[in-house]
């Protein structure tokens, strides 16, 4: 599913910050990866870079078997609606949007009408437990309910991949484990791959596989039991 | 406390320097336009003085009678005054000489001799005095010159020149050349003078003066010897102080001077809007910062202070940046205000440069950092009022806009109905600036009412917008709908500026198709003549001498002589049309209004009885029946009102009376225009030429056909709307400029709302369309509220400004096709204004913002 093979990322002048340092990475379909690692280890950059919101400074990122450096900025742009979903600690939800525009939105963009998109997106909004809260904006919203709205368009087009940068960072833990459980269930009913970044080790656990890194560079890549245990549960 | 918050800042000025930029123009523009304005403003008025105070010289009084002038014998009665030093006669005028492409010439006929010690005539080196005291006076044709038109046309002394008198074409001799000091500076150095008995006979004045020019011996106050006077002359003539000639003419200005005064005021509203929604945004955009700040222990004042401070230091900025730039765009203002005065008014001054008026610096300085206070207050306050725990939340945290809270709806509604109530029933004495203010709180309650237009015209075209546009179209609608007030600061500058272009086009529609349906009763004759190109000329006439010349070509059944004239009413002035009241009547019947047939055609030919013109009725409220008093340089004059008329030639009013009783009492046989009916069959534009080669070399006679005419009065009414096109112009620039700011700063503040909108899929061009129909989406409910607030504002022209300050009825019908024609140039300009926020939203980098808060 993701590729990524010799991968160096710097920013500044002359490349001054180091952000990943020849990095390669494998990851395969339905495989459920946790990324972890200190403040400034590459962890973001990793993800921007799997979403073609980024570049590398050189080696290939691969996503279902395309390069992505070889895209336009419309094929990544389109490659991430259609198969990239993103969840993000601080949600990303329009404030002026109501839960059921936010989750349609990916909908509209693509060109559905609004009662098209609002109809998948109001089934959603149930998959993920808020039918009752559709009508309502971000600020009426508790955290968790945020975040499940932030899921809910996340998988509107039902993705292979999904991206959590921090999913559970702005969340208390009752929360957080609440969105890890909803994300651990629909991962496996979609059987999308999942990569998250996190600091967060009980939000690692849900992973079958945890990837640390530090100054830019793996340090440890490890199984990780109890994902795969609860699935064969 | 105030240092450290001026840090944080000073930090966001330095990140958001765009926004920053484009708000301090926004100001900028608004007190350069106030202060261009107000700066040749002054400058009219100080040319309007100087004008006069040279004219006057030393008098310290001056006695006059209207236009007509008063008995010669008057100044026997003033000389024995006691108390008066000197009196001496004037008669001035302005006539036509026959150089090409030379302007007029102003005349002054006075007692050369005695009038050196009251005026300034400086002659050249050259020249001591006049080259021939005994000729000069003695020959009717001698002139002296001031140097600048000697120069320009190569005159010297002996050399002759044509002008046009009552009495013909006549060639003057140069008895002397002045130089371009004291009088010689007046009328743009275009100024003469001769004897004053010769110019009673070339100009027609009988044995009339128009002024009589004194100064008080040193022994008697000036108030005391004005008094002494007007109970030794008729009531008809007027002492009055030479300044009050100078109010005279701006009052005359008044409504130009208004008119830019509203424009001014117009560009000064539309900076507050650009201030409100910059400081909206920034309030937006700081949201986690003021939360910060509350935590650390910033209280509420503190951080309102902080906003305003911000405010106050852009409003220092602006403001002086405004000055400078309005000191320069003063000058070409200057000669605007001076060509409309000249061309309009008919007033020709001595050209002063605008020049540093320390209150208007003042002023503009202060306007300027209210406008910004003003326009940062509420958003300060509300900065001031955020919930620091849920500003240190994230972003989604924020609550949904109340600008629709229906309480600032009511209050919107109760003041709208009170300007509304105020409009239609204030009377006229409250005053001018009073009655102005009534337009300010119509604004006032409309802007309060405007997120709620807003909304529901944002929520009106939602559907088209979704249809039309797909998904990005209703996203940008959408995003009008959920900020309102920031939607509202955008729509409100794009609105001021519309309401104000499609009111002015009602007024100037309304009032082409009121002066259409006064030509067509009051203006038909078959051929006109007249004496200026103006509307009249209120010193060259003909003598009826003319009238009894064209009498005579076979082709014409009738002349009809007319004296249109201003004379003192009532502390005031009106106009007087005397004309041969039979024919009138025959010509016009169906012209009289309020009034009874019969008694008109009794009492009208025969002199016992005037007609008046509606305006003059409103301002002073007569009604058919009533008595009109008219105090006349031979005593007074009391003659009942048998009837009304709609004419628009003067906005004090006019009264129609028989040109025999005029005569009689005003000792005035002077003619303006002549209306001439033509035998059945005849051709109008071969009489026209006929009457051309009867005048051609002596009079200054301008021939219309009836079509001509017409073509003519509306390119009148055009030069005086000249002014009104010109503040057209104005408000299109300010608003366009508040269009492409507030557009530059709503991208700005969508920065992140894009970014996410790219993270999940969206299109780099889809975010530009996305700006572009937003641009769109802000045109069209533009449109529409400016209509709206249009036809609110044509409550005010039509009441205010029409029927109780000019007394006009004016039928006024709404420019709903302009409203559809302007419709496109609004879209074109605010994408226009969109494209370069549009291309810099769509190339935003994503991560970045992402990541903004």
């Amino acid at each position: 599913m993701i590729q990524l093979t010799n991968v160096t990322k710097s920013y500044g002048t002359g490349g001054t910050v180091l952000a990943l340092n020849n990095l390669t990475l494998q990851i395969g379909t339905a495989e459920r990866v946790a990324v972890m690692g200190p403040s400034g280890s590459g962890k973001s950059t990793l993800l921007n870079l799997v979403c073609g919101l980024d570049e590398p400074t050189s080696g290939s990122v691969k996503v279902e078997g395309v390069e992505l450096s070889g895209l336009t900025d419309d094929a990544r742009t389109r490659l991430r609606r259609e198969k990239i979903g993103m969840i993000f600690q601080t949600f990303n939800l329009l404030t002026t949007l109501t839960a059921l525009e936010n989750v349609a939105l990916p909908l509209r963009l693509q060109g559905l009408s609004k009662k098209e998109a609002e109809g998948r997106a109001r089934s959603m909004l149930a998959r993920v437990g808020l039918a009752d809260r559709a009508a309502h904006r971000p600020d009426e919203l508790s955290g968790g309910e945020r975040q499940r709205v932030a899921i809910a368009r996340a998988l509107i087009f039902r993705p292979p991949l999904l991206l959590g940068d921090e999913p559970t960072g702005n969340l208390d833990s009752a929360t957080g484990e609440e969105i890890l459980r909803l994300l651990d269930d629909l991962q496996q009913e979609y059987q999308s791959t999942l990569l998250m970044v996190t600091h967060n080790a009980q939000a690692a656990e849900f992973c079958n596989r945890i990837v640390t890194l530090h100054d830019g560079k793996i340090v440890e890549d490890v199984a990780c039991g109890r994902g795969p245990a609860r699935d064969k549960a | 406390m105030i240092g450290a918050l001026w840090q944080v800042a000073s930090r966001q000025w330095r990140t958001h320097r765009l926004r920053v930029a484009m708000t301090t123009l926004g100001i900028a523009l608004g007190v350069a336009v106030f202060f261009a304005i107000r700066t040749a403003n002054a400058a009219l008025l100080d040319s309007l003085t100087l004008t006069v105070e040279r004219l006057a010289g030393k008098s310290t009084l001056e006695v006059s009678a209207g236009e007509a002038g008063f008995p010669e014998e008057a100044l026997d009665t003033v000389r024995a005054t006691p108390g008066v030093q000197l009196a001496e006669p004037v008669i001035e005028t302005i006539v036509h000489t026959a150089f090409q492409d030379e302007g007029n010439l102003l005349i002054l006929g006075v007692d050369t001799t005695g009038d050196q010690q009251l005026r300034q005539y400086e002659f050249d080196k050259s020249q001591t005095e006049i080259a021939d005291p005994l000729t000069y006076l003695a020959e009717p044709n001698s002139i002296l010159l001031s140097r600048a038109f000697a120069e320009r046309h190569g005159l010297k002394i002996g050399d002759h020149f044509p002008i046009f008198t009552s009495h013909g074409k006549k060639e003057f001799a140069v008895e002397g050349i002045f130089k371009p000091t004291g009088v010689g500076e007046v009328f743009g150095g275009n100024i003469a003078v001769m004897d004053i008995y010769s110019a009673q006979v070339v100009f027609n004045r009988g044995h009339n003066f128009d002024r009589i020019d004194l100064t008080n011996s040193p022994s008697v106050s000036v108030n005391e010897l004005q008094q002494r006077l007007k109970a030794r002359l008729p009531a008809g003539i007027e002492v009055a102080r030479p300044e009050m000639k100078g109010q005279e003419l701006e009052n005359a200005v008044t409504a130009m001077r208004l008119g830019m005064t509203i424009t001014s005021f117009i560009a000064l509203l539309v900076g507050v809007y650009i201030i409100f929604n910059s400081f909206t945004i920034a309030v937006n955009q700081r949201w986690k910062e003021i939360g910060v700040l509350r935590a650390v222990g910033v209280e509420r004042g503190n951080i309102n202070a902080m906003f305003l401070g911000e405010a106050q230091l852009m409003g220092v900025i602006g403001s002086g940046a405004g000055i400078v730039l309005g000191y320069f765009v003063a000058a070409a203002a200057n000669r605007a205000m001076g060509s409309i005065a000249a061309s309009v008014y008919g007033i020709v001054t001595i050209a002063v440069a605008p020049r540093l008026h320390p209150d208007l610096v003042l002023t503009a300085f202060a306007l300027g950092m209210a406008a910004s206070l003003g326009g940062a207050w509420m958003p300060a306050r509300a900065a001031s009022y955020l919930n620091p725990i849920l500003a240190l939340h994230n972003i989604e945290s924020r609550q949904k806009e109340s600008a629709l809270g229906w309480g600032r709806v009511a209050l919107g509604a109760t003041v709208l109905l009170i300007s509304m109530l105020l409009i239609q029933f204030s009377p006229f004495g409250v005053g001018m600036e009073f009655q102005f203010s009534y337009a300010a709180l119509q604004l006032l309650g409309l802007t309060m009412l405007l997120p709620l237009m807003v909304h529901w015209s944002a929520r009106a075209i939602r559907p088209v917008m979704d249809r039309v546009g797909g998904s990005e179209g209703a996203l940008a609608v959408d995003a009008m709908i959920q900020s309102p007030r920031r939607s509202a600061a955008t729509v409100g500058a794009l609105m001021v500026g519309l309401m104000f272009v499609y009111s002015t086009a009602a007024y100037i529609q309304s009032y082409k198709n009121m002066i259409n349906r006064w030509t067509d009763q009051m203006l038909n004759a078959d051929l006109m003549v007249s004496t200026s190109s103006l509307l009249r000329s209120t010193s060259y006439h003909f003598s009826e001498d003319l009238g009894k010349r064209i009498a005579t070509l076979p082709e014409v059944k009738h002349v009809q002589d007319v004296r249109f004239t201003i004379v003192p009413y009532h502390g005031d002035t009106a106009a007087i049309c005397a004309i041969e009241m039979d024919t009138f009547l025959v010509r016009s019947e169906n012209a009289i209004l309020n009034g009874n047939k019969k008694t008109a055609e009794a009492l009208l030919p025969s002199g016992a009885g005037v007609l008046v013109s509606k305006n003059f009725a409103a301002r002073w409220r007569l009604k058919a029946g009533n008595q009109v008093h008219l105090d006349t340089p031979t005593g007074p004059l009391d003659l009942p009102i048998v009837g009304m008329v709609e004419d628009y030639r003067s906005d004090k009013g006019t009264i129609f009376m028989e040109r025999k009783v005029y005569k009689r009492y005003w000792n005035d046989d002077a003619v303006d225009f002549l209306d001439i009916m033509l035998k059945p069959g005849q051709n109008a534009i071969a009489v026209k030429h006929e009457i051309e080669q009867m005048t051609a070399g002596s009079e200054h006679a301008l021939v219309y056909t009836n079509v001509e005419f017409r073509t003519w009065i509306g390119s009148l009414v055009d030069k005086f709307f000249m002014l009104s096109y010109m503040q057209l112009v104005v408000a299109v620039i300010v608003a366009v400029v508040g269009i492409a700011n507030t557009l530059i700063i709503s991208v700005a503040e969508r920065r992140r709302e894009f970014g996410i909108i790219r993270a999940i899929g969206g299109y780099q061009r889809q975010i530009r369309k996305m700006v572009l129909l937003e641009a769109f989406s802000i045109s069209v409910v533009g449109v529409l509220v400016g209509a709206v607030a249009a036809l609110f504002n044509i409550q005010f022209l039509s009441r205010t400004v029409s029927t109780v300050l000019a007394g006009y009825d004016v039928p006024f019908i709404f420019p709903w096709l302009l409203v559809l024609e302007t419709f496109p140039a609004v879209v074109a300009v605010s994408l226009l204004a969109g494209w370069i926020p549009a291309r810099h939203a769509m190339k935003a980098p994503v991560i970045e913002a992402i990541g903004y808060e």
